[in-house]
């Protein structure tokens, strides 16, 4: 990689904005998921649970019927936006690879994160879109089918974050994409993920799609993940040495 | 050799790994907690399952990661020497170690659900399988970390690959540590 190469960011003032817009949009999409997964829509803590009976979870989805709708509506926003902050992190990472193929397998992790995440979203609305026409039991499956996106994803989601760990390992000392200890943080991040893959073998307890250790540690992870990688594109954007 | 420029002490490995380890310990003790609670509420379910375990199985597995530690160790220390010698031979014992410990786990687990016994039994053995299994992929994990070490010690002494191993080591070592804590806790107490 030339001294060229690597010195364009400081030069190239659509390049560092870019950077920075995708750092911010990632800014944006924890803000659109506290409204509308955690405030409106009921997913963080979820009102649903694992174990509930399908009659239970039609009740439930009755009670907040609207506040589920526009909490969708939010949560689509802030789903779509994990392309631009992926996109970003790919992009920073091509900026340190002579021939391309971390920065690739970060955009394939990416879209595919962006799909999934999406269809949580739309799981969601099916949900509470026509609730006392579907049998109650599909209400669950679409409650299951949410949460199994977002949780038995481990090696999609923790997959992305090894990708954007391994280059920084793999690069000379001082001509890594991000600094070494982002590499760590991805890490730890893929291990919080990890519990998420057990969501299969329970219905009830910290293991369940409600419980503490296979959703709110994942969840949690993966939002602070998000604005710590965000806060990184931004620092680096606006860092003249960069 | 190398020792004379080393005289003085420092943290082995880089700071990353160290804040790693530590994250890593912050899960394991929200595991260790879980375990502890359910021991508290569930007493009598927690140690007639306890007692149905094969100490056999835990305490070879133990026996085998210290060993595995202990070999991790002379590899780190013999690259830091730096005379010559092939230390791959520590790295592959390791390496055994590790697998034979995965080997075990199967069969161990198995010999479980042959016995009806599984992740839905109760309390117990869903903390049990589910723990194990968290740690069994650390120790996959490790295995291949240990592989990178492997190729890493024929590599031409530099103190950036000295760290680059203590690093990997370091790694194996939370490994070791985090079983001894499992063991410990439901094996023995």
């Amino acid at each position: 990689m030339s001294e060229t190469t690597s010195n364009i960011l400081a030069q190239d003032s659509l390049s560092r904005k870019s950077l920075a817009f995708c750092g911010y949009t990632g800014y944006a999409a924890i803000i659109l998921f506290i409204i509308g997964g955690v405030w409106l829509g009921g997913m963080l803590p979820p009102i649903p649970n694992a174990n509930d009976a399908p009659a239970e979870l039609v009740a439930k989805v009755n009670d907040n019927l609207l506040n589920f709708r526009i909490g969708s509506i939010f949560m689509i926003a802030s789903f779509a936006l994990f392309g631009t902050f992926g996109a970003g992190m790919a992009a920073q990472t091509r900026r340190f690879e002579t021939s391309p193929v971390f920065s690739y397998t970060q955009l394939v992790f990416a879209a595919a994160g962006t799909t999934i995440a999406l269809l949580v979203a739309f799981a969601w609305s099916l949900m509470v879109f026509r609730p006392d026409t579907y049998e109650p039991s599909i209400l669950l499956m679409w409650a299951d089918f949410a949460y199994f996106l977002a949780l038995f994803s481990v090696p999609l989601f923790g997959g992305w974050c090894v990708l954007i760990a391994l280059p920084i390992f793999f690069s000379e000392p001082g001509r890594e994409p991000f600094p070494r200890w982002v590499a760590y943080v991805n890490l730890w991040a893929a291990l919080l993920f990890a519990p998420g893959q057990m969501v299969i073998f329970f219905k009830d307890g910290p293991f369940s799609w409600h419980g503490i250790v296979a959703m709110y540690l994942p969840f949690i992870a993966f939002f602070v993940w998000i604005a710590i990688m965000s806060w990184v594109m931004i620092k680096i954007a606006h860092d003249e040495n960069s | 050799m190398r020792e004379k420029s080393q005289t003085q002490s420092r943290i082995p490995g880089e700071p990353g790994i160290w804040a790693f380890v530590t994250g890593d310990l912050l899960v394991f003790s929200l595991f260790f907690i879980l375990i502890a609670i359910g021991n508290q509420e569930q007493g009598g379910v927690f140690s007639s399952a306890r007692s149905t375990l094969d100490l056999r199985f835990g305490l070879a597995n133990t026996l085998l990661l210290l060993t595995g530690s202990f070999f991790v160790a002379i590899g780190v220390e013999r690259f830091r020497l730096d005379d010559g010698r092939d230390n791959r031979i520590w790295f592959r014992l390791a390496i055994l170690s590790g697998v034979i410990f995965l080997i075990n786990k199967v069969f161990e687990w198995n010999a479980k659900v042959s016995d009806g016994l599984t992740p839905m039994t109760n309390d117990f053995f869903m903390y049990y399988f589910v723990f194990t299994a968290i740690h069994a992929i650390h120790v996959f994990v490790g295995v291949v970390i240990l592989s990178f070490l492997h190729k890493k010690s024929q590599a031409p002494f530099t103190p950036e690959t000295q760290r680059g191993l203590e690093s990997g080591a370091i790694f194996w070592h939370l490994v070791d540590l985090l079983w001894i804590m499992l063991f410990a806790l439901f094996y023995l107490v």
